[in-house]
């Protein structure tokens, strides 16, 4: 492996293992006792007691409750666009429901703010609606176009010879999906719903925003179960993301405490995505398992009055009208995004500097963002572009799937995680207090795992007889590298550098302790040490706990809709790529 | 009796003509042979019998399979198909064991207890030429079975459902040359005692077969 490649694989790789790392020294820094970690549910750093068992299940909570929400009706609105919409509709039908993955987390943060919790406070006796309840609303569609992609996937690589297959036997549509169909997806559908926890653990912004953020306690009995559900709660993200990881200090047991949260966190999430990774890819073919039950009649009843074709129907409209809910829930969060933030309609809003909580524009913000997220694509283009070649082509099999989990680690990483890195090791270790240049580190971390996956995928799609070619003119391996793979390779980096960007753009939890400030910075940095900047998400954020009043809320709502043109404007960006890349795939 | 009868059968897509237009009779008891070479739309004809063609396809003329005009509205393909049972060109086992892939079709269609099921799948299989060969294993996964058992396992799926029209989609053209000989055995055996229509591109095989050949595409060389 050239040198250079070989060394920005191994800092990309080597991130990943610094925060573990970091977590590790942090935990070791102070006395901590695990076992009262997850046994107590007495959070007083006051006294020296550090349980988390009310943080535990208020995580656990969220996650479950938003999955039993989502999964569903994501596999529903799947199955509707993958086996019953007409062929020429599914690739809208899938853009539209990944609408829902381009909006930011602190934007549904602010919807959560505006809608769910006053339609929590209505039905539960809780003043405001700040509970778990509404985070896990929050959350229930944040994770369901990560279910529906992956299930959508699943089904489309079902091939067609077999429901051609179970249909000439007289199968009705429903009972060839349930009885051909679903069996070989059932794995792949089952990876959508871990990945879709793994997202539903990490999210900080958004929970932080409705959970209310009281740490509670551990629920005594079954029926205190669903009364601490209708309460204000905390989340491992949240705690993490609050005040006392910056009041703790960067040792001892309090910071111990929080870097044990954090490993916990961390282990949880990379179980649960690199098991959902592999489940994604490894398609089931033994026949052990036996077929679904018989037939319809113990699953529906008054399956006789119904009759198969009535059964048949029934089946099909539920699932067209849960991706009916799902692109009505579509249309209305980009509905409030645009009539909540009519103030980023005026041209003036983007280039005027912000005036205090409630006046002015957002002009530092956008060059704020501006500035993070091309320092991280700088970044990221050439790191990931390296990983991307070291994985899929020097390293060897036992090598490349080390690569490959770190990747998926990293990609599946809570960015609160990175953010209390960036924290330790950039403002605090290394001295540079707040500063643009960590904020940029932080977003490429952020945006690694797609660049990765994309390169190694373009990579991977490249036939035999190209390399062979290339080989056969009697190129020498980098050789080869450079002038085919790379080549090839090209659409996908573009690809997932400004998808990777989208979502870098949007993050939050990274920026507020290593990069942003609401107020103070200015519009360009000089220098490295204490040079913040203003950014969109976080001038969001801040605006968001404060947004009674109307001057506040109508300059948050314009934020928003900047920030989300923004992320907006980088995913079609990669639609052109992304497009060629699949035609020359095939 | 006539089992299929169809007109001027024409298939489009997008306006281009890809097989037809084509008339012809199949019938009853006999064991007829769609023959023509590739390209010439002998299998689209044949799933155009029961609706199965792909959605931007589209059939027109008169299409009269057991009775039923598949080109009417509001027709009950499902219905049909269990009556007119397809067996695709290459073998497609589901991911469960020998006997549950032979009833796979029946059990959606009739109801039937668990031994009823037992002894149509041993129907099937013997008279689709397998049964010596998976008797003592009817729960092993029927992914462990040969490409040419497979092949045999689709067509014991299709005879399970006891149609009154077995249509075989090119039965062989994924085998090799023994397994080919055991599905041909197993279609022979079927003759006089089922309407078969059979697509081959390989005159032999269909003269081997059947009672009757229709020629599909050769008037029509621009088809092909």
């Amino acid at each position: 492996m050239p040198l250079g490649t070989g060394v920005l694989a191994a800092v990309a790789a080597g991130a990943l293992v610094a925060i573990v790392a970091f977590l590790v020294i942090g935990v070791r820094s102070g006395p901590l006792s695990w076992n009262l970690l997850v046994t107590s549910s007495v959070w007083d750093p006051g006294r020296g007691r550090f349980g988390a068992t009310a943080m535990i299940f208020g995580t656990a909570a969220v996650a479950v409750l938003a999955l039993a929400l989502a999964a569903p009706v994501g596999w529903a609105a799947a199955i509707a666009i993958a086996e019953l919409a007409p062929a020429r509709w599914r690739r809208i039908l899938r853009a539209g429901s990944e609408v829902l993955a381009v909006v930011p987390s602190i934007v549904y943060g602010l919807i959560g703010i505006a809608f769910v919790r006053p339609f929590v406070a209505r039905f539960a006796d809780v003043p405001g609606g700040d509970s778990l309840v509404a985070a896990a609303l929050v959350l229930a569609v944040m994770v369901l176009p990560t279910v529906i992609a992956v299930s959508a996937d699943a089904l489309a690589g079902v091939p067609d010879a077999t429901r051609e297959a179970a249909a000439a036997c007289g199968l009705t549509r429903t009972e060839v999906i349930r009885s051909a169909v679903l069996p070989l997806a059932r794995r792949g559908m089952g990876a959508g719903l871990l990945l879709g926890l793994a997202r539903a653990l990490g999210e900080t912004i958004a929970v932080f925003l409705v959970v209310g953020r009281a740490d509670g306690r551990f629920p005594t009995s079954a029926g205190d179960v669903l009364t601490r559900l209708a309460r204000p709660g905390q989340t491992l993200t949240t705690k993490l993301n609050g005040p006392e990881s910056v009041l703790a200090g960067t040792s001892g047991a309090h910071w111990a405490a929080l870097c044990g949260l954090g490993l916990l966190l961390l282990l949880a999430v990379a179980a649960l995505t690199v098991a959902g990774q592999r489940r994604s890819r490894t398609r089931e073919v033994s026949g052990r398992r036996s077929m679904p039950r018989a037939d319809g009649r113990q699953l529906v009843p008054g399956w006789a009055s119904l009759g198969r074709a009535g059964t048949d129907r029934l089946a099909r409209w539920t699932a067209l009208a849960a991706l009916g809910s799902t692109l009505l829930l579509v249309a209305a969060v980009v509905a409030v995004i645009v009539t909540r933030g009519q103030a980023a309609l005026h041209p003036t809003f983007w280039w005027r500097p912000a005036q205090g909580a409630s006046g002015g524009g957002v002009r530092d913000q956008i060059v704020g963002t501006a500035l993070l997220v091309g320092v991280a694509g700088l970044m990221v283009a050439p790191v990931g572009l390296a990983l991307g070649l070291a994985l899929s082509e020097y390293a060897g099999p036992r090598t490349a799937r080390w690569l490959r989990t770190a990747t998926l680690t990293l990609g599946g990483m809570p960015s609160i995680l990175l953010g209390l890195w960036g924290y330790w090791l950039f403002n605090v270790r290394l001295g540079w207090g707040r500063s643009w240049l960590t904020g940029g580190v932080l977003l490429a971390l952020v945006a690694l795992s797609p660049v990765v996956v994309a390169v190694a995928a373009a990579v991977d799609a490249l036939p035999r007889e190209h390399r062979e070619a290339g080989l056969a003119c009697g190129l020498r391996r980098d050789q080869l590298v450079r002038s085919v793979l790379v080549p090839h390779a090209l659409p996908g980096l573009l690809t997932g550098t400004l998808l990777g960007l989208a979502r870098a753009a949007g993050e939050t939890a990274p920026l507020l302790f290593t990069a942003a400030v609401f107020s103070g910075a200015s519009t360009l940095p000089s220098g490295v040490r204490d040079t913040p900047v203003s950014a969109l998400s976080t001038h969001i954020f801040t605006l968001a706990q404060d947004s009674a009043e109307p001057a506040a809320a109508r300059a948050t709502w314009g934020a928003a809709l900047a920030l989300v043109v923004v992320a907006g404007l980088l995913v079609l960006a990669a639609v052109p790529a992304r497009r060629r890349m699949e035609r020359t795939a095939r | 009796m006539t089992a299929v009868r169809v007109r001027q059968l024409t298939v489009t897509r997008g306006g281009r003509v890809l097989a037809g237009p084509v008339s012809f009779e199949v019938a009853a008891g006999t064991t007829v042979g769609l023959q023509g070479p590739s390209g010439a739309g002998k299998s689209t004809v044949l799933r155009a019998l029961v609706g199965l063609l792909p959605a931007p396809l589209v059939a027109t003329g008169g299409i009269d399979v057991l009775g039923v005009d598949v080109a009417a509205p509001g027709v009950d393909l499902p219905a049909l198909r269990a009556r007119a049972a397809l067996v695709g060109q290459t073998p497609v086992v589901f991911p469960a064991s020998i006997q549950a892939n032979a009833v796979f079709g029946v059990r959606h269609v009739r109801r039937a207890t668990r031994v009823v099921l037992r002894e149509r799948a041993e129907a099937a299989l013997v008279e689709a030429g397998l049964w010596d060969e998976v008797a003592d294993r009817l729960d092993a996964p029927a992914d462990q079975l040969s490409i040419g058992q497979r092949q045999r396992l689709c067509l014991a799926r299709a005879l399970a459902l006891e149609p009154e029209l077995l249509l075989l989609d090119e039965p062989t053209s994924a085998l090799d040359a023994t397994a080919t000989a055991a599905v041909e055995a197993a279609v022979t055996g079927l003759r006089g005692r089922r309407t078969v229509l059979v697509v081959s591109h390989d005159p032999a095989q269909l003269a081997r077969m059947c009672d009757d050949v229709v020629r599909v595409g050769e008037e029509h060389p621009s088809l092909s």
